[in-house]
C-alpha cells in the first residue's frame, strides 16, 4: 500500500523528538529515581492467598478457635480495598516518572527533585504539546478531507484501496501526534477479512493503535463534538456497522446484522472490545458473550501500555474526552505492545460464555494482565450498571454496541 | 475543609488523619445508595466478600447500635480494631465477639455450633460438628459452667500471635 509520508519538516521534528524520547527520557528517569525515595505503593499490604486455599486448609485439619482470624482478616482487606475498583483508577507506579498525575501520594521530597520536575513540565507543555497539537490538527484535517473525497466515489475496489490509504496515513500521523511508539508482535496473525477482532480496552486510543496497522469496521457509539466529526467522516469512506438505539435491545437483530457483515468475506474485520468499558490496563474483565455467539473466527489481540511514559487509561467518570486527550498529549509518550494471536473458533460442546472466557484468558496471558471474574452489564436505557462492585459509568466506551442510525449511513 | 466533609474528632481510633480520610473515601464508595450507612447487601456486592463465610458476623460485630447497617462511626471503630497500632486485648475481644452471638460475654455450645457451621458449611455433618463443639468446650471450659468466658478464650488463643493475624494495614 502506498503511504504518503508527512512532509519533510515534520519528519525532522519527529526524528528530533524520537531521539529525545528514546535517549533523554530514560536518562531523566534514571537520574530522578535515586532522588525519589518514597515509592507510590498500593494502599494496603494484602494477604495474597486466595480464599479457596483458606477454606480447604480448614477442612484438612482439626478446628481451632483461631480459624476465624483468617476469614475476618481477608474480609476486612476486601472491605478496605478490593481488587475490582482498583482497576478503575490509574495504576500507581513503583518508581516515579515525573508525572504527578500518576503519583497519587505525591509529596515534596527535595528542591533538586522539584527543579527536575519543573523542567519536565516546561518540556512537556511548551515543547511537546504544541508539536503534537499541530500534528494532530494536520492528521485530523487530512482525514476528514480525505474521507470526504473518497466517499464521493462509487463502491469499487479503487474506493476501498483509496480509503485504506487515507485511513492508514492519517492514523499514522495521529499516532505520531501522541508520540506513540508501538511494537507489533506476530504480525502474521493479523485479523483477516470476514473475522472479528477482539481486544482488551483501555482507552479510545486503542482504536487508533489498531487501525494504524490495518483497517477495521467499527461497531460503536457516536459521540458528539470532535469524535462525532471523525466518526461521521470515517463512515463515508468505509462501510461500518451501525445500529439504531432501539434495535440494540433486540439482541437477535444485532447478531443477525453482524452475521450478514461477516458472511461477505470481502468486508473488513469487525473490531469489538467485549469488556464493554475502559479498564486501567492491569487486568482483563469479563467479556460479554454477544460477539462470541456469532460464529465467526475470532482474532484476539492483546494491547499492553507501558505505564512508565504516560498513562493511557481513560477514566470516563473523571475526565471528558478533551481533557483526556490533553493529558495524553502532555505525557512523555504512549508506548505500547500489540500482540496478534492465532485465530480461535468455538469448539464442539462449548457455549458462548466458555468460549468468551477462553479468549479472555488467552489475551490476559499474552499481555501479562490478570483476569477478573466480573464485568459490566446494561440497564434498560442503555447505561452501564455494575455486575460486581463497579461504579456506574456515565459515558460508554466506543466498544459497546450502541447505536445511532441515520438513513444516510445505512446503505447496504 | 474545602468540599470534603470533615469527620468528627470524637471518633477516637488508632488511625491518623490520613488513614481516616482514605477510609472515608472507601466508605463512600461502599455506600452505593449514599444513605450514610453500608448495609449487608452493599457489603456482599463485593465479589471477594461473597465467598467469605464470616461477612455477616463481622458486620454484626461492627454494628454496635444494632440497626443492621454500619454507619461511618461504626466503620471506623470497627476497622480500628484491625489497625497495626491496636493492642492485643482489643483484637482478642474482636475475635471473641465473632463467636459470642448474643453479646453476653460467654460463648455457649449453641453459639459455637452456629459460627462453626458458617465456616464449615456442608463439609461436616451436623452430628460430627456437634461432637467437635462438645470436645472444644470440654477442653477449654476450666470453671465447668459449660460456656467459654473471655478469660478462658484468651488463655488459649493468646499464644497464637493474634497481633500478627488480625492486622490490616490501611
Amino acid at each position: 500500500v502506498v503511504l504518503i509520508e508527512p512532509d519533510f519538516g515534520l519528519h525532522i521534528l519527529f526524528i528530533f523528538y524520537s531521539i529525545m524520547l528514546h535517549d533523554f527520557t530514560p536518562l531523566l528517569t534514571a537520574v530522578a529515581r535515586p532522588l525519589f525515595l518514597k515509592s507510590a505503593s498500593c494502599i494496603i499490604q494484602r494477604d495474597e492467598s486466595p480464599m479457596e486455599k483458606g477454606l480447604s486448609g480448614l477442612r484438612g485439619r482439626d478446628f481451632e478457635l483461631s480459624d476465624v482470624f483468617y476469614f475476618s482478616k481477608k474480609g476486612l482487606e476486601a472491605i478496605v480495598e478490593d481488587e475490582v475498583t482498583q482497576r478503575f483508577s490509574s495504576e500507581e507506579l513503583v518508581s516515579w516518572n515525573l508525572l504527578t498525575r500518576t503519583n497519587v501520594n505525591f509529596q515534596y521530597i527535595s528542591p533538586r527533585l522539584t527543579i527536575v520536575w519543573v523542567l519536565g513540565v516546561i518540556v512537556r507543555y511548551c515543547v511537546l504539546l504544541p508539536l503534537r497539537l499541530t500534528l494532530a490538527f494536520i492528521g485530523i484535517s487530512l482525514f476528514v478531507i480525505g474521507t470526504t473525497l473518497v466517499g464521493q466515489l462509487p463502491r469499487s475496489s479503487l474506493k476501498n484501496l483509496l480509503s485504506e490509504v487515507v485511513h492508514l496515513t492519517c492514523c499514522r500521523i495521529c499516532v505520531r501526534a501522541l508520540s506513540g511508539t508501538i511494537h507489533y508482535h506476530n504480525r502474521q496473525y493479523r485479523p483477516q477479512k470476514g473475522g472479528i477482532c477482539v481486544a482488551n480496552h483501555t482507552s479510545p486510543i486503542d482504536v487508533l493503535i489498531l487501525t494504524t496497522d490495518g483497517c477495521y469496521a467499527m461497531v460503536g457509539q457516536v459521540h458528539g463534538g470532535l469524535m462525532g466529526i471523525i466518526q461521521r467522516a470515517m463512515v463515508k469512506a468505509c462501510p461500518h456497522v451501525w445500529f439504531e438505539r432501539s434495535e440494540m435491545k433486540d439482541r437477535h437483530l444485532v447478531i443477525k446484522r453482524l452475521k450478514e457483515h461477516i458472511a461477505d468475506k470481502k468486508e473488513l474485520p469487525i473490531l469489538i472490545f467485549p469488556e464493554g468499558t475502559c479498564i486501567n490496563n492491569t487486568s482483563v474483565m469479563m467479556f460479554k458473550k454477544g460477539s462470541f455467539e456469532i460464529g465467526a473466527t475470532i482474532h484476539p489481540v492483546a494491547i499492553k501500555y507501558n505505564p512508565q511514559f504516560g498513562d493511557a487509561f481513560w477514566n470516563s467518570s473523571k475526565y471528558n474526552m478533551v481533557s483526556y486527550l490533553l493529558r495524553v498529549m502532555t505525557s512523555w509518550a504512549i508506548v505500547c505492545d500489540v500482540w496478534y494471536m492465532p485465530p480461535m473458533t468455538r469448539e464442539e460442546g462449548e457455549d458462548a460464555v466458555q468460549f468468551a472466557n477462553r479468549v479472555k484468558s488467552a489475551i490476559a496471558v499474552q499481555g501479562g494482565l490478570t483476569e477478573l471474574p466480573c464485568g459490566v452489564g446494561f440497564e434498560g436505557n442503555g447505561s452501564l450498571k455494575a455486575e460486581g462492585n463497579l461504579q456506574t459509568c456515565s459515558y460508554l466506551s466506543p466498544a459497546v454496541i450502541i447505536l445511532k442510525k441515520t438513513s444516510k449511513l445505512d446503505r447496504k | 475543609m474545602g468540599n470534603e466533609a470533615s469527620y468528627p474528632a470524637e471518633i477516637c481510633s488508632h488511625f491518623d488523619e490520613d488513614e481516616i480520610k482514605r477510609l472515608g473515601k472507601r466508605f463512600k464508595k461502599l455506600d452505593l445508595d449514599s444513605s450514610g450507612a453500608v448495609s449487608v447487601k452493599e457489603f456482599t456486592s463485593m465479589p471477594e466478600l461473597r465467598e467469605n463465610p464470616l461477612v455477616q458476623r463481622v458486620i454484626d460485630v461492627f454494628d454496635t447500635d444494632g440497626d443492621g447497617q454500619v454507619d461511618f462511626r461504626e466503620f471506623i471503630l470497627g476497622t480500628s480494631q484491625f489497625s497495626v497500632r491496636g493492642d492485643e486485648q482489643q483484637k482478642l475481644r474482636f475475635a471473641f465477639s465473632i463467636y459470642d452471638l448474643d453479646r453476653d460475654g460467654y460463648i455457649s455450645n449453641g453459639e459455637l455450633f452456629q459460627v462453626l457451621k458458617m465456616m464449615v458449611g456442608d463439609s461436616l455433618k451436623d452430628w460430627q460438628l456437634q461432637q467437635l463443639v462438645d470436645k472444644t468446650i470440654i477442653l477449654l471450659d476450666k470453671d465447668g459452667d459449660g460456656k467459654i468466658s473471655f478469660q478462658e478464650f484468651s488463655a488459649v488463643v493468646r499464644s497464637l500471635e493474634v497481633h500478627k493475624h488480625l492486622v490490616t494495614v490501611v
